[in-house]
């Protein structure tokens, strides 16, 4: 009997996980499959489902139309910034607000957290208008400065510190430590857990970052990835094979993050999403 | 997040044993005023970054709301003429139509599918990790790829065409139609974020102890019963979260609209953050679009004053 429910389960489980797997993988394959093919074999009746003849020219040829190695890396620099940022300055904040006592810190608390309601997609116009003063446009500044830090990692690591106990600072001040030396070797070490989880994420969405780019970066020299393959498909539309080459170039350090650190990969998505 | 509970232990323990705690010294004071400078100096830089980049363009966002700016002559105040414009322009109210229609129909099959996936993936699943990577996968996907790659699929002769012929559906013009553009948007929203959501309610999930699932076994509950009365229930929190969440997160799609349709065909697909962006920088009315962006913060106000509730519910 109960063997028999079990079996019935199965029966609708897998099936079903099938499906999910299928349409959670489709995009990457097609992108994957349709940079390998021909662009004459496009849209072929039937659809062709396996690149045939596998034609890896499109790789190069989307490199040589447009500087991608230029925008990787500026991608990857830019990321790479805006993450270290984030990790110092979330901490050392997150830290400032769970363990010391001073006036004021409630209010400063709720500051820091109050910004979390301030999307981009709002102040966009006037931070514009203040990076345009700040002659920051078409500069790396004006890429990474205003996103060095986050109200949401300062409230990450303040809810993560809480479970340090106090006494391990107490202990490590009587013994003569100094403020800076506690902060970088004691609390960052038992920090790591949160760190890794709320850099992968930071790192995530910096390499994801599109709306400041396109309103900030008019010079070819400074423009990252995403930018640079939307202009690629606005000049070379019907290109595909090439626009899929990019594209999976374009993901694979996303894929390559996942795959190595999926544990905090998942645990930035999990924590961004709870209380504790 | 295991193993530094007992490490810190240890090393508080060590310490302890090594050195009784000092009787507190007199100049208590001073030493506190000391720490509590430190922990100034150390909040120091983020409250900066936090004042210039996001409150001073709040503030000035209300500014230019009241202002007629166009980036080359001085800004020239009008009051609330930018206001009155906005409720009587169709284009706007347009788009914040399309913006609530984006919302209400990707957020709500976003709720019910990820919370099916991550109650079967909470299940005993064989090869677990694998299928739930997979499920995962659409995180992955860096947004612009996203956009790029479903504009692909969605071509007339292409590949989600492809796949409904098989069920005998006839070839939808996706991104050529005006009824049929925000589908196309809404169902790649979809399967990005359902994903998402679904690591939260997993991580939800296996925050309820298993002895409510063992004793409703005993007392002979089917899944259905289980379901409906502990899970739902126990996941109240986490449900409520995920609605707040995914509600902010739609309201402020842009890069896949922008990239596939440039807001049309039609201006179907021009949700708010997508008119504000062209308003400003195709059009460079920077005072209307300011006044456009005070109606998006008071919404995602709402919203999210909601989520600090809740994430600081049950907290000091």
């Amino acid at each position: 009997m109960r063997r028999a429910m079990r079996h019935r389960g199965a029966i609708v489980k897998y099936p079903l996980l099938l499906a999910v797997t299928f349409v959670g993988l489709l995009p990457y394959y097609w992108m994957v499959t349709c940079s390998l093919k021909t662009n004459a074999n496009m849209f072929l009746v039937p659809l062709q489902w396996i690149p045939n003849p596998v034609n890896w020219s499109a790789y190069g040829e989307a490199w040589r139309a447009q500087d991608f190695t230029r925008y990787f890396l500026n991608t990857g620099f830019v990321a790479i910034a805006i993450t270290a940022g984030n990790l110092l300055l979330a901490s050392l904040a997150g830290y400032s607000l769970c363990k010391f006592r001073y006036f004021g810190r409630g209010a400063l608390f709720l500051m820091i957290l109050s910004t979390m309601m301030l999307p981009l997609e709002v102040t966009m116009v006037p931070l514009f208008l203040i990076v345009k003063t700040l002659h920051w446009p078409n500069t790396y500044e004006g890429l990474i400065v205003p996103f060095l830090v986050d109200g949401f990692g300062v409230f990450l690591m303040r809810q993560y510190l809480k479970s340090i106990p106090n006494e391990l600072i107490e202990a490590a001040r009587i013994d003569g430590a100094s403020e800076f030396r506690i902060f970088f070797q004691i609390i960052i070490p038992l920090c790591k857990p949160a760190l890794a989880a709320l850099g992968v994420f930071t790192f995530r969405e910096a390499w994801d970052m599109y709306i400041w780019p396109l309103i900030i970066v008019t010079k070819d020299s400074l423009r990252t990835l995403p930018l640079g393959i939307s202009l690629f498909m606005s000049s070379f539309g019907t290109a595909w094979d090439q626009l899929m080459a990019v594209a999976t170039i374009g993901t694979l350090p996303m894929i390559l993050l996942f795959f190595f650190l999926q544990r905090s990969f998942i645990q930035g998505i999990a924590i961004s999403g709870l209380k504790e | 997040m295991q193993g530094w509970p007992r490490i810190g232990k240890i090393l508080v323990g060590a310490i302890a044993t090594a050195e009784p705690r000092a009787p507190r010294p007199r100049f208590r004071l001073n030493l506190s005023a000391k720490q509590a400078l430190f922990g100034y100096a150390i909040l120091l830089p983020t409250v900066a970054i936090l004042v210039i980049f996001r409150f001073l363009p709040m503030l000035q966002a209300f500014y230019f709301s009241l202002h007629e700016y166009d980036l080359i002559r001085p800004a020239r105040f009008v009051g609330l003429e930018n206001f009155i414009d906005l409720v009587q322009d169709p284009l706007f109210l347009n788009s914040a139509r399309v913006s609530i229609a984006y919302v209400v129909l990707s957020c709500v099959p976003v709720w019910v599918l990820s919370l099916a996936l991550a109650v079967l993936f909470n299940r005993e699943i064989r090869a677990k990790n694998l299928f739930r990577s997979a499920a995962f996968m659409p995180v992955v996907m860096p947004m612009v790829v996203n956009a790029v790659v479903w504009t692909f699929m969605y071509h007339q002769d292409g590949v989600v065409n492809t796949i409904l012929a098989w069920f005998g559906v006839d070839p939808i013009p996706w991104l050529r139609s005006s009824t049929w553009a925000l589908w196309a948007v809404i169902l790649i929203g979809i399967w990005r974020a359902t994903p998402y959501y679904m690591v939260i309610f997993l991580a939800g999930l296996q925050a309820i102890p298993n002895e409510y699932y063992e004793a409703a076994k005993i007392d002979g509950a089917d899944a259905w019963t289980e379901f409906r009365h502990i899970t739902l229930p126990l996941l109240k929190p986490t449900t409520l979260l995920v609605m707040v969440m995914s509600v902010i997160v739609a309201m402020k799609v842009f890069a896949v609209p922008l990239i596939m349709t440039g807001g049309g065909p039609a201006d179907s697909t021009r949700v708010l953050p997508l008119f504000i962006y062209q308003t400003a920088f195709e059009f460079f009315k920077m005072g209307r679009a300011a006044a456009m962006s005070v109606f998006l913060f008071a919404a995602v106000m709402v919203f999210t004053l909601f989520q600090i509730r809740l994430f600081s519910g049950g907290e000091d």
